[in-house]
């Protein structure tokens, strides 16, 4: 299995069913590029943290290849250029903080050096000689982070590292995703939060029931689906309605709340603003609006067909 | 496997139920094995009734019958002990979902687990040296109290008396570790071993002992097995309660460590091939 040059993370036709039958993951065809921060968007249950814990070698995948950080998933080669937090961050109740970043760094082969510089990245020197059963939400989470740095890894796979936090935490967390791509280091984070993915990733991928339905930059994924409209409110709204039926399609308008949207070319905007007041309509806004990401995912998810895998004999 | 070793290390003596574990085995062991046993057959109450007069029966305590006396108090209340430390070593990881931390870092899971089993051996091989070492301590005290003379047993037979007091506290801790992986489960790893001690083999060890079916189970039962190595190490006066053993010590020596040797394999079978969450 080659890896191809400049991935961090490739899959091909990566496919996870349980032993229960449910079928997590189909034909996952994803790849990664060196350096970037990719988000891995959907929605709950749709496959991200069966995705990553395959990626991590946490489970067999059914069927379909993975090559993450030059190696095979779960390998020692491939686990020692990556570093993860999988799911709710988890280390010994018992054990402060500090303690169990020594316990992590002792099964990486890492020095213990390297333990106080991860703990004020993620600022928690204060609070490191506490038991880690006292810690809040988010400060499980930074610990999390914190063990996923200490081998100074390569690929970095956060999964759903603002969960549980506090908008205050949501921001630091972000903050804190940004600082660690420095040095070319790939981020591989999932989220169902499309701001958190919007603000901090630059391609995305969307999974849906399984599959990957869309791949590519926030704009590009916007465009996909359409991307931008013209917002006009005017009055009188029956007035207006009728003006601008007489220009567009029925399909291009759409009203709620007293505001039309359009789907027109922006460009328009100055000659339909010149149309409306000249036929007695005042016009109170008039602006270009983008589709948001979260539109674009609605759309895509709520499209995404229930996926199945070819029977072979014998059924089930 | 040497980074998981130094990992579990850490992990095992910061923890305090282990040794609180270890520290109620010794407790139990010379506080009922020792003080308080010389201290009712040094002053037997009215109604004692033994064939063994009591002045022969406290010789037990004393170091003459170091080996046989911690033998087999350990094979009770030790195997239950030894159950829970090795239930609690694997079950835990994953009670606290620790499993998967420790399987992200870099070292295989065969590797992971090794470094445990590594780790379980060192410490029963401690235990079992601080056990008997103090036992013999607390014996050499009751016997000066008591005035009287007794013999230490021969450097082989404290030899033979180590390797079978670890070789059963190996076998316990490693059936405890087993189950844990098995079952994923602090509650039923620890709940399924004592079940399996106290109610399989000694209670309906007893009750069917001399039922022709159940003997020849019972040949291949490492509490039995254990018991048999045990009476090998013969008390120094005619013990009235002692039962005719279904197999001979060799044979139970082979046995218990095939049971070492199969709860291992089977645990590192289980441990990597099996998924870490998701359902």
């Amino acid at each position: 299995m080659g890896l191809t040059q400049g991935l961090a993370v490739e899959t091909r036709g990566l496919t996870k069913r349980y032993s229960t039958g449910v079928l997590a993951v189909v034909d996952l065809n994803l790849q990664v590029r060196t350096g970037e921060v990719y988000g891995f968007l959907g929605p709950n249950g749709a496959g991200k943290t069966t995705t990553l814990r395959m990626l991590s070698g946490l489970l067999r995948p059914t069927s379909g290849t993975a090559t993450v950080a030059g190696g095979s998933p779960g390998s020692p080669g491939s686990l020692a250029r990556m570093g993860a937090m999988v799911e709710t961050p988890a280390f010994y109740p018992y054990l402060s903080g500090r303690d169990n970043l020594r316990v992590v760094a002792r099964y990486a082969g890492v020095p213990r050096s390297r333990i106080e510089p991860v703990l004020r990245q993620v600022d928690l020197t204060d609070r490191a000689r506490h038991k880690f059963r006292t810690y809040s939400t988010g400060m499980k989470q930074r610990l999390g982070v914190a063990a996923a740095l200490l081998k100074e890894p390569e690929l970095l796979i956060l999964d759903e590292p603002t969960s549980g936090l506090d908008p205050q935490g949501t921001v630091e967390m972000r903050e804190l995703i940004k600082q660690l791509r420095h040095g070319g280091r790939t981020v591989l984070l999932s989220s169902h939060l499309l701001n958190e993915v919007e603000l901090t990733c630059d391609r995305v991928g969307v999974i849906a029931k399984g599959k990957l339905v869309a791949e590519g930059t926030v704009d590009e994924l916007r465009a996909r689906s359409g991307g931008r409209a013209l917002l006009v409110r005017a009055t009188p709204v029956d007035q207006a309605q009728r003006v601008l039926q007489s220009l567009f399609l029925p399909g291009q308008i759409q009203v709620r709340d007293g505001v039309f949207s359009l789907a027109v070319d922006p460009a328009q905007a100055a000659a339909l603003n010149r149309r409306l007041v000249a036929d007695g309509v005042d016009v109170s806004e008039l602006r270009v609006s983008e589709q948001s990401l979260e539109d674009v995912f609605l759309e895509l998810t709520e499209q995404a067909p229930t996926p199945t895998l070819p029977h072979k004999g014998g059924g089930g | 496997m040497i980074a998981s070793l130094r990992a579990e290390s850490l992990k095992t003596r910061k923890r305090w139920a282990n040794w609180i574990l270890f520290g109620i085995l010794l407790l139990t062991l010379l506080l009922l094995g020792y003080v308080l046993t010389y201290v009712l057959l040094s002053h037997p109450p009215r109604n004692f009734e033994s064939r063994v007069p009591a002045r022969i029966l406290k010789r037990e305590v004393f170091p003459e019958n170091l080996i046989p006396n911690v033998l087999a108090f350990t094979s009770t209340i030790g195997a239950a002990i030894m159950i829970i430390l090795g239930g609690l070593s694997t079950a835990s990881e994953y009670g606290w979902l620790t499993v998967q931390t420790i399987l992200i870092q870099k070292p295989s899971r065969r590797a992971v687990l090794l470094g445990k089993l590594a780790m379980l051996a060192i410490i029963t091989l401690l235990i079992a040296v601080v056990t008997l070492a103090a036992t013999a301590l607390t014996s050499y005290v009751l016997v000066t109290i008591d005035g009287t003379s007794s013999n230490w047993p021969s450097a082989t037979v404290l030899f033979k008396g180590f390797g079978a007091l670890w070789l059963e506290f190996a076998v316990w801790t490693a059936f405890g570790m087993f189950l844990g992986i098995a079952f994923r489960s602090t509650a039923a790893a620890i709940g399924g071993g004592l079940t399996y001690l106290f109610v399989g083999e000694a209670l309906l060890g007893q009750l069917l002992r001399n039922t022709d079916v159940v003997k020849e189970v019972l040949r291949f039962l490492p509490g039995v097995n254990a018991g048999a190595v045990n009476a090998s190490f013969r008390l120094t006066f005619q013990n009235p309660n002692a039962t005719t053993q279904l197999v001979d010590a060799t044979r139970g020596t082979i046995t218990l460590l095939a049971y070492l040797a199969a709860f291992t394999v089977l645990a590192l079978l289980i441990f990597r091939r099996r998924d870490v969450g998701g359902s």
